[in-house]
This record gives structure tokens, C-alpha cells and sequence, in this order.
């Protein structure tokens, strides 16, 4: 077993610890600031865990996920604005349109594999994307994005002071996509996933539907990045075509293969170190002493694209498998030597 | 009818921008199977080298002038697509996916060098005053830069038609598209070819930039980003390896793209996704592409 004994009580630990970090005073989480940028890294996190059931799991190298992500943010949005529905309902009504729109992209791009499945999801999330930017129907807004109506919504999730609900919220939504992700790797449908990637011409000639177990994948994930998009509008505050970029896709894929694909912990891990990462670098470049270095170098580095995308050319190049591939090689040889 | 004219070449004239950058994504991936996302920062390198000599010249540019700061910028992004392929692909030989998650970083940190040099806003690109006259066809005033890019794209297609058809190099990048492996059998260097391929689709993107430049008023490390996308719509629609199929497919979307978005302002990027979904329904090799054993 290359799981480590203690794995699962420590998390259980960690997992309480960050759950009643914001209640007890006295440490970094009780403060706002850090509750926000916390809540926004466990939305990453789980949003990298379900492009990691696509690209890691079953082998889908999607370009378009933005899309189902920037879906359930949109549509909790204009419910809730447009006193269509009531919040909860809202949010659910956002899953269930993503999962439907994710079957019918699915269904028409799944058609083609590889890396031509990689171009036309890529179109489709990007045409999303034009579509919010454009306003049409005035629902969206355009390329300024909507404002949610904060009256419309419970008031422990409204004002500074109340940030750590957020934070809760994007827990609860992370600990809740990363169950599901288990669940469904783990079972018979998972397997399936699994062979799909490794050797789909077996699972055909094994006579199972592989269209089907793709498109369920497909839409999986979507409904998933739905969920953690109505989370996303409440730590944002507002709907912004900036979800449905292209670069947010690519920021997951960052994440998960600098995490690790297929350990589920690394998409996470990858996840939150990401999003810390570039809020954090941001920061950083506004020191003094940072001032010093010349522009020519100072320039690209003040760009977290720049460091992070060299970090992941050279993980794909050199190391992959990323942070958690590394952890397993390590645990595999240490465990081989015991037995030696 | 003369808007007729004038948004039908004006299609014409973006389909011409689209198919710049569509040749090189076409053959690099007809041929190596490589999905190439750093094909927008070849465009963007072009587009800055060509705007560094034409700035150095001045802003009252001559024709001759804006040629030559053209072809410098596609030789230095070709020179650029070179040392990516040199660099990074050849090394990850085989592994498809890994090669275009690669490509996808190198993308990042161009950007980001860019984005950290010259900033992210437009910089006016020095344009002969010409370009900005009008032509007139059939009685519709067409602004002339249009002929620049209609002109650049077919040279660039005969070129490369006659380069695929007529020279050695071209006939082993044919058959490698074909048949890899045979070719690689029968002892013939695909390494080669593969450089030819990608320094001349880096050629033709840096050519792309510099007229995506002068399109859109400026240069600056963003202006790829759509373009990007366009190629690859343009690349799946024409077939997958195929040049001409991509000429095809760039014409047709540009000119349908300016035709809807003239009866409503964003339809277009609309149409050419549904365009995308009815071929990949109907014919998913797309036009021109062959089916692949």
C-alpha cells in the first residue's frame, strides 16, 4: 500500500482544524482578508479536482471547462437578480442547466477524441464566453458581468465581518465535490473512466458504450463545476465573464498537473497552491526591495503566469506526475527498501 | 450591394488573417500530431519584431518598408517556432498531450515576458498612409489594407502549394502527413521535416501577426488570443493536415462571420460555433481532411 497509515486521521484532524480556525481568535484565519483568499483557493481546489476527473481519470483533455463553471455562476445569478426562484433553488436550477448544456456539447464533441476533442471544446467554451460578454438580452451585462442583489440572499452571507460563512461554504463545497469525485472513481463506472484513458479499443471490443461513460464523465464534472460556481458567486460578489475565459480551463490544467492527476489530494493540493500563489505573488512585486531589480527581469517575474508556466514546462518536461507523483515515487522506493 | 461588396471582402480579408495562422496549426498537426497553443505566441513574437523595425523606420512608412518589417517579424517568429521545436517537442517524442501541454506553458510565459516588457496596451503600429485609403469595387469603398492581407494569404498559399508540391522537403512533409511511420521506415530523416514545418508555420504566423497588428490598430501581447481560437476552429473545420482545406475553411468562416455580425453585433462568433458542431455532426474529419486509419 503506498498510502501512508496515518493519511486519513490526519486529514480528518486538518480538516476540523481549518473548520474551526475562523472561530477561535488568535490565529491568521480568524481575520477576514485571509478567510477570503482561504475560501477562494478550496473553490480552486475543487474545481481543479473535476477537471482532474476529465483529464486525469478518464483521459478527456478538455479546453472548454470554463464554461459549465461559468454556467452555475450566470444562472444563480440571474435567477436570483431577477427574483425568478428563491437562492437554493437558484443553485440548483445553475446545476442542472450545466449538466444539460454539458450533454449537449458533450454529445456533439465527443464525436472526435484526442487532441481535436482539446480544439472544439475550446471553441465552444470560448463562443460561452462571447456570448456573456455580449449582453444579449441585457441578462449578462457584458463584459462588466452582474452585480449579485445581496438582498435577495441570506444576510450571514452578506459584509465583511460575516466572511468566514463564505469560508465555511467553500469548504463544505470542496469536502462535498471531493466525496463525490471519490465516489464515482471508486466505483464500477470509474473503472470504466479508467480503461477509457488507458486503452479505449478494449473497452469497445469488451462491448461497452464508451460514448455513454465519456458523456457521464463529461457531465459529471460539469454539474460539479456548477456546484462550485454558485459558491464562487458568493465569494465574488458578482458574475464576470472573466469565469468563462478560456485562461481559466488552462489555469486548471496548471493546477492539476502541477498537483499530480489521478491522486485526487494533488489536483486539490495543486488547486489551492495556485491560487494562493498568484494572489500572493501579486503582493510580493509591491515590496520595496523588489523595486531594486531591474525591469528587463523584474517585469516578466512580477507576472505569475511567467514563474507558474515555467514551474509547469518543467514538470511536464521533467517531472511527471507533479507533486503527488513525486510523493507516491518516494513512498514506493522507501517502502521496496524496507522490504529489501 | 455595395455594403454587400465591402463585408463580403472585408470576410475575405479576415478569413485571409485567419488562414495565416491556420496553415501552420494545420501542418504541424497533420504531421506531428502536435497541438500547437504556442502558435499564438509565435504570432505575438512576429507581431512585436516586425512593430520594432517599422517603429526604428519611422511613422511615415513606405510599402517596401512595412514589407520588409513584415518578413523580418515571420522570420524571427519562425526562428522562435524553431528553437520551441528544438527546445521542448523533440523531446517529448510521441507523448501528444504532453507536447501540447508544453506548448500551453510556453504560451504563458511569452506572454507574460511580453505583458512585463512592453506592457499590456496597444501600441500603434506604423502603417503606410496608403492603407488607410479606399479602393473601389463595384461601387463599394473598400479600405485597402483589405488587399494586403488577400494578397498575403494567397502568396502565401502558392508558396506553400508549390513548396508541398515541387520540392523534396515538401514531398517527404506530404507523405510524412500521410504515413509517418512508412516514411520514417524507409529511411528518410521526418526529423527535418518536422524543423521545415514548424519554422514555416512560425513564418507565416509572425506574417499573420504583423497584419493582425495593423488590423486591430496595435500590437500588444494579447492580440493572438482570439485569433488563436479562430485558427483552431479554422484548422477543424478544414481538415485536420490540409492546407488547402484550411484556405477553404478560413474564407468561409471570415465571410460568414462578417456577414452575421452585420445583421447583429456578436452573432457571428455564434454561427461559426453552431458552423463547428453541424461539420463535426456531418463530417467530422472535417472538408477536406482524410479519415484516419
Amino acid at each position: 500500500m503506498l498510502r501512508w497509515k496515518y493519511s486519513r486521521p490526519l486529514l480528518g484532524l486538518l480538516i476540523a482544524l481549518l473548520a474551526l480556525a475562523p472561530m477561535l481568535g488568535g490565529n491568521p484565519l480568524s481575520r477576514p482578508g485571509l478567510q477570503q483568499t482561504m475560501a477562494v483557493a478550496f473553490l480552486w481546489g475543487g474545481l481543479a479536482l473535476t477537471y482532474d476527473l476529465l483529464f486525469g481519470f478518464t483521459g478527456l483533455l478538455s479546453f472548454g471547462h470554463s464554461l459549465y463553471f461559468a454556467t452555475g455562476v450566470y444562472v444563480t445569478c440571474i435567477l436570483i437578480n431577477h427574483h425568478v426562484v428563491s437562492w437554493w433553488l437558484a443553485g440548483l436550477i445553475s446545476i442542472a442547466v450545466s449538466a444539460f448544456l454539458a450533454l449537449l456539447v458533450g454529445a456533439a464533441s465527443l464525436r472526435t477524441s484526442g487532441i481535436t476533442f482539446a480544439m472544439v471544446t475550446l471553441a465552444f467554451g470560448e463562443a460561452g464566453h462571447v456570448i456573456l460578454e455580449r449582453n444579449f438580452f441585457n441578462l449578462t451585462g457584458g463584459e462588466n458581468g452582474i452585480a449579485l442583489n445581496a438582498d435577495r440572499i441570506p444576510s450571514f452571507w452578506i459584509s465583511v465581518a460575516n466572511t468566514k460563512f463564505i469560508y465555511w461554504s467553500a469548504l463544505a463545497a470542496l469536502i462535498l465535490t471531493y466525496a463525490i469525485i471519490w465516489w464515482v472513481t471508486e466505483s464500477s463506472a470509474g473503472r470504466v473512466f479508467a480503461a477509457l484513458r488507458d486503452n479505449e479499443l478494449r473497452v469497445q471490443v469488451l462491448g461497452l458504450n464508451t460514448q455513454r461513460f465519456k458523456l457521464l464523465a463529461f457531465v459529471i464534472s460539469a454539474a460539479l463545476a456548477a456546484l462550485l460556481g454558485d459558491v464562487m458567486l458568493l465569494a465574488a460578489g458578482s458574475a464576470a465573464p472573466r469565469f468563462a475565459d478560456a485562461g481559466v480551463t488552462i489555469s486548471l490544467l496548471l493546477m492539476v498537473v502541477l498537483g499530480g492527476a489521478v491522486t485526487r489530494w494533488g489536483a486539490v493540493i495543486g488547486g489551492i497552491f495556485y491560487s494562493i500563489a498568484t494572489t500572493r505573488m501579486q503582493d510580493l512585486t509591491q515590496q520595496e526591495a523588489f523595486k531594486t531589480i531591474p525591469k528587463w527581469i523584474g517585469g516578466p517575474i512580477s507576472e505569475p503566469a511567467f514563474v507558474l508556466g515555467l514551474l509547469f514546462i518543467f514538470v511536464v518536461m521533467f517531472a511527471p506526475g507533479g507533486l503527488s507523483g513525486a510523493y507516491y515515487r518516494l513512498r514506493l522506493r522507501a517502502i521496496t527498501k524496507k522490504s529489501r | 450591394m455595395d455594403t454587400f461588396i465591402l463585408i463580403g471582402i472585408t470576410g475575405i480579408g479576415l478569413g485571409a488573417l485567419y488562414f495565416l495562422i491556420a496553415s501552420g496549426l494545420s501542418l504541424i498537426y497533420g504531421l506531428m500530431g502536435v497541438l500547437n497553443f504556442a502558435h499564438g505566441s509565435f504570432l505575438t513574437v512576429g507581431a512585436f519584431v516586425g512593430y520594432w523595425i517599422a517603429s526604428k523606420m519611422g511613422f511615415d512608412i513606405t510599402l517596401p518598408k512595412f514589407i520588409f518589417a513584415m518578413i523580418v517579424g515571420g522570420l524571427a517568429a519562425g526562428l522562435f517556432a524553431l528553437l520551441i521545436e528544438q527546445l521542448l517537442i523533440t523531446r517529448l517524442y510521441e507523448r501528444h498531450i504532453d507536447q501540447a501541454l508544453v506548448t500551453v506553458g510556453v504560451s504563458l510565459v511569452v506572454g507574460a515576458v511580453l505583458g512585463g516588457w512592453f506592457g499590456n496596451d496597444l501600441r500603434m503600429f506604423p502603417t503606410p498612409v496608403w492603407f488607410s485609403t479606399a479602393i473601389t469595387i463595384g461601387g463599394a469603398r473598400i479600405p485597402a489594407d483589405r488587399a494586403v492581407y488577400i494578397a498575403t494569404a494567397v502568396l502565401l498559399l502558392v508558396g506553400n502549394w508549390a513548396l508541398l508540391k515541387y520540392t523534396r522537403i515538401g514531398l517527404i512533409i506530404r507523405a510524412g502527413v500521410e504515413n509517418r511511420n512508412m516514411v520514417n521506415a524507409l529511411g528518410i530523416n521526418v526529423q527535418r521535416a518536422f524543423s521545415t514545418v514548424f519554422f514555416l508555420g512560425g513564418f507565416a504566423a509572425g506574417v499573420g501577426g504583423v497584419l493582425v497588428s495593423v488590423y486591430s490598430n496595435g500590437v500588444s501581447p494579447l492580440i493572438a488570443g482570439t485569433y488563436l481560437i479562430y485558427g483552431f476552429i479554422v484548422v477543424v473545420i478544414g481538415g485536420m493536415g490540409s492546407v488547402p482545406g484550411s484556405f477553404l475553411a478560413a474564407m468561409m468562416i471570415g465571410v460568414i462571420r462578417q456577414f452575421a455580425n452585420y445583421y447583429a453585433t456578436g452573432l457571428g462568433d455564434f454561427v461559426v460555433v453552431i458552423l463547428l458542431a453541424v461539420v463535426l455532426l456531418i463530417r467530422p474529419q472535417g472538408l477536406l481532411g482524410k479519415v484516419r486509419a
